[in-house]
């Protein structure tokens, strides 16, 4: 269980951090997720307790991290930025130096060192140099020593950055195998590894929270168009009569001319509408073939985009506004100046 | 302490750096016993400690601190530490300690100089242990000097030029005014050679090493509110 509350944290000029508080619970996989820059290593550094926050609190399963900062360490597993690791070292010479670190009792250090090695996958390069072994195994060597001693609380930054597709998806099976029986928060800016791995995304940008929810919801929420993809051979291009035809459609759009007599439409309805059936229908009678149809999700991507442009264009709206109400005002008082000089002149 | 102290020690060995500094180390003591003992045709190993003091310990040192925190920070395995159950204070003190058993390791290495001039005469013994005993003090206050200094800097070589400066710049400001012989460190060897063990000069010391490593932690302890 990780309490976040009201946290803030700033340099001299910016703020980083500002004013967040969230709430994860025990045996939850939990992603932050926002643009580069937004604020979400500086939050995991800040739980770790890499960095004190400026102001606010922070409770690891209760116990305050400013406070009992070793206890609270103990409890967390905590994978970098950036893999820092120390090359001149083998993976296995690096775990059970982490194991040190971590306080294993000595006697279940090895034990433990072979498990978590096992539980990477290191086997094949476990007496290799670092500096010398790939950078998808790098990376579980740094996801190893976050695991080491068994910490209740895992935080993983970034943790697929920089892996071929393949291993990318060999480190997401871990994540999910991780989040059965510890808490992991995980920060990322690619959203469908966020939506595939966590049940709950916390999205922050410029260092504010902008929302926290189920990747489902948040699709849901910023969804206010439905779509349907439809592929079809229409030589006449008859399509264009489509809207007059079906009135709930809101626009045709062209998405690519595959030219070979194809082309790809994206037709957009108000999302309570469902028009697959009609243009079925529909559209053999005016000697448009059908192809493919299919309906367009919205993705987490631009469920994001969208969370995040709509806080932006608010601020920006609200400055215009603001400026404007500014600039009337000294009009105003512009005009009373000019009055009270004219008024000065006649006397 | 005790994990942190056996990896860097390690490292020191796994790394060229720890074999250089010794090989330079032992190829000093070998050059100032020609010139200081056999030359002379003399059993006095006071010389011989103090030249390798004056141009090894403050030379060499800085080549060996340089990397102690500068290489973690630029690397950044120092969230690693950092974000362990471990106290700043016991990786200050881990590090600092693996440190001093490099200069440790040479000194008893320097011990076959006088096995060497017993062969030939008698070696006072207890002027000797009182130059080595002022040895390891020098080293102590120069290795914590260039720890401090590590742990300003990401970038090792200015790590290492500014612990030089630090070390050596007493040398020359004397001629500017005595009042800088105070921070110079060969200024509190020199009655060691002559088997005086001054308490002022020790204190002076170790009181350098302690204030130097209480400002590390400090600044490592206040760097997390900052940064």
């Amino acid at each position: 269980m990780i309490e976040v509350k009201n946290v803030t944290k700033k340099y001299e000029s910016t703020i980083a951090v500002d004013n967040i508080s969230f709430e994860v619970k025990d045996g939850e996989v939990v992603g932050l997720l926002g643009p580069n820059g937004a604020g979400k290593s500086t939050t995991m550094n800040m739980i770790t307790g890499y960095i004190e926050p400026t102001s606010g609190q922070i409770f690891v399963n209760g116990i305050d991290i400013l406070k009992k900062p070793n206890k609270v360490k103990k409890q967390i597993g905590y994978m970098p930025e950036g893999v820092p690791l120390y090359y001149e070292l083998t993976p296995k010479e690096f775990i059970s130096y982490m194991a040190e670190l971590k306080l294993v009792k000595k006697k279940e250090r090895k034990q433990e060192v072979q498990r978590v090695i096992n539980e990477a996958g290191l086997q094949e390069v476990q007496n290799r140099l670092i500096r010398n072994i790939s950078r998808g195994y790098k990376q579980r060597v740094s996801l190893a020593g976050a695991l080491v001693g068994n910490p209740d609380v895992i935080i993983l930054d970034e943790p697929t950055v920089g892996l071929d597709p393949k291993q990318i998806t060999e480190i997401r099976e871990l994540i999910k195998k991780l989040g059965k029986n510890h808490t992991v928060i995980l920060s990322s800016h690619i959203l469908s590894e966020i939506s595939q791995i966590c049940e709950k995304v916390i999205i922050i940008n410029k260092g504010k929270l902008i929302a926290v929810d189920t990747p489902e919801n948040l699709e849901k929420a910023t969804m206010d168009n439905n779509g349907i993809l439809l592929t079809v051979e229409d030589p006449k291009n008859n399509i264009r009569n489509l809207k007059d035809q079906i009135k709930e459609i809101k626009n045709v759009e062209l998405v690519k001319d595959n030219h070979d007599g194809t082309k790809q439409y994206l037709i957009l309805s108000s999302s309570d509408v469902d028009l697959r059936k009609q243009l079925f229908n529909l559209l053999p009678k005016q000697d448009i073939v059908i192809l493919e149809l299919k309906k367009s999700e919205t993705t987490l991507e631009e469920a994001f985009i969208k969370l995040i442009d709509a806080v932006e264009v608010n601020k920006n709206y609200n400055s215009k506004e603001e400026n404007k109400a500014q600039k009337n005002e000294n009009k105003e008082k512009a005009i009373e100046q000019e009055k009270s000089n004219k008024k000065e002149e006649k006397k | 302490m005790w994990a942190i102290y056996k990896k860097e020690l390690k490292t020191y060995f796994l790394s060229p750096i720890g074999y250089i500094s010794i090989g330079i180390f032992m190829l000093m003591y070998s050059i100032f016993f020609y010139a200081t003992t056999i030359t002379y045709y003399s059993v006095d190993m006071g010389n011989l400690y103090y030249a390798t003091a004056r141009y090894g310990l403050l030379l060499i040192v800085p080549l060996l601190t340089m990397r102690i925190f500068s290489e973690e920070k630029r690397n950044g395995t120092e969230q690693l530490l950092l974000t362990s159950p471990k106290s700043v204070t016991s990786i200050v003190l881990g590090k600092f300690f693996a440190a001093v058993t490099i200069i440790l390791i040479t000194i008893i290495l320097s011990i076959v100089y006088a096995v060497i001039v017993s062969f030939f005469g008698t070696v006072n013994i207890p002027t000797m242990l009182a130059t080595i005993l002022g040895f390891i003090l020098v080293a102590i206050a120069a290795i914590s000097i260039g720890m401090l200094v590590s742990s300003l800097t990401e970038n090792q070589i200015v790590s290492a030029i500014i612990t030089i400066a630090i070390l050596v710049a007493p040398w020359f400001l004397i001629e500017i005014s005595d009042i800088f012989s105070a921070v110079d460190l060969m200024d509190k060897f020199m009655k060691f050679p002559y088997g005086l063990i001054s308490i002022p000069d020790v204190i002076s010391l170790v009181s350098i090493t302690i204030m130097c490593i209480l400002i590390t932690i400090i600044l490592i302890k206040r760097r997390k509110a900052i940064s």
